[in-house]
């Protein structure tokens, strides 16, 4: 079925339509959201949020634009603005993990692929949220560097540095903790 | 950190995704050959993009159920938005009901219970006033349809007795006739 069919039948208040809109979309939604914030429940939230934004907006959608890069805009101011209204608490808890990821790891967790795939989410919801999203869409969700650079409405040599830029800070957190 | 360090951590990630020019590409590698720093920095990037692709995770079951939920979840939001009643209008209705009654019942501040008093003595004159119109209103309106009813009862019985004379001046212009 096409979107514009799924979307036309989402506003009648078909319910099979919109479980389909929610197979097909939650995941990545819920990425981005995890990989911004580091946080499990915050990134329940926040895709509900999103999800919840979308209903109400399903008729505002023109479909000049693809739907993907529409919901995409969606999830991206709806993460900035959840940010900066929760920037203070956030900036606590982080540097709480700081103190508590500086301590000496134990074997298992040095071992357990499951807390290094953490600490480096911790690590990426200490950058800048711009270069967040950008490194989440490019080496998480394998999306291109043209593709990124429409949905940014930025030039793709402005996304290449951006996302250099991300992936070095990332280096030199790891090499200044010494892992 | 030298100036040719930075040079080549602008095109680190273009080095690694293959990007470069064939010269340019053999500029980065003859300065990773020679800079540690430059060098682990390059290790550890590389490493983390191929780690980077296994943070992808599947939406949590609860969370799906929530989302399936959602046209549910907004209906009964608006249908609740109905029936909210503000704190702030609570609150204010509540001080105004509470001053009120001080006012009225007590004398501790007399020009406000005599204002209290005038104002509900102009009410009790308003009810009043009000409850003769709506008296009124009844009346006029219970004589607006026994007008209407009467008059047609009023017509019907004069319909029916006209057409009783004309049947019985047919009856006797007939007989007359005939």
């Amino acid at each position: 079925m096409d979107i514009a069919d799924i979307l036309l039948k989402c506003r009648n208040g078909d319910r099979e339509a919109w479980n389909m809109l929610i197979n097909a979309y939650s995941k990545s939604v819920y990425n981005i959201a995890l990989n911004f914030f580091a946080e499990r429940d915050i990134a329940s939230d926040v895709t509900q949020e999103i999800f919840i934004k979308l209903y109400h907006n399903l008729e505002k959608y023109r479909e000049e634009k693809s739907f993907t890069s529409w919901i995409f805009a969606i999830s991206r101011n709806y993460c900035i603005d959840y940010w900066r209204k929760n920037k203070k608490y956030m900036a606590n808890s982080q540097e709480l993990d700081e103190n508590i990821s500086s301590g000496q790891p134990t074997p298992e967790e040095t071992l357990s692929r499951e807390s290094e795939i953490e600490v480096l989410r911790k690590r990426i919801s200490q950058l800048d949220p711009d270069l967040r999203l950008i490194l989440i869409l490019r080496d998480i969700h394998d999306l291109s560097y043209q593709e990124i650079a429409d949905r940014f409405s930025i030039p793709e040599g402005t996304v290449k540095s951006r996302i250099n830029r991300a992936r070095l800070k990332l280096a030199e957190a790891y090499m200044r903790e010494g892992s | 950190m030298t100036r040719k360090c930075r040079e080549i951590e602008a095109l680190l990630s273009a080095y690694l995704e293959n990007e470069l020019s064939r010269e340019e590409a053999a500029i980065v590698a003859e300065h990773l050959g020679e800079c540690p720093i430059c060098l682990a920095k390059k290790e550890k990037m590389e490493e983390i993009i191929f780690r980077l692709p296994d943070l992808q995770e599947d939406v949590p079951f609860f969370l799906k159920n929530r989302l399936y939920n959602i046209p549910e979840i907004v209906e009964k939001k608006a249908a609740a938005r109905l029936l909210y009643f503000p704190k702030w209008l609570a609150a204010a209705v509540g001080t105004i009901i509470l001053f009120f009654n001080l006012f009225y019942f007590t004398n501790i501040f007399p020009p406000a219970n005599r204002e209290v008093h005038s104002f509900v003595s102009s009410v009790e004159k308003l009810v009043v006033k009000t409850g003769g119109w709506f008296e009124k209103i009844k009346e006029s309106k219970e004589l607006l349809f026994f007008t209407f009813f009467n008059k047609k009862s009023v017509e019907i019985k004069e319909t029916g007795k006209n057409q009783e004379a004309i049947n019985a001046n047919g009856f006797d212009k007939g007989g007359k006739n005939g």
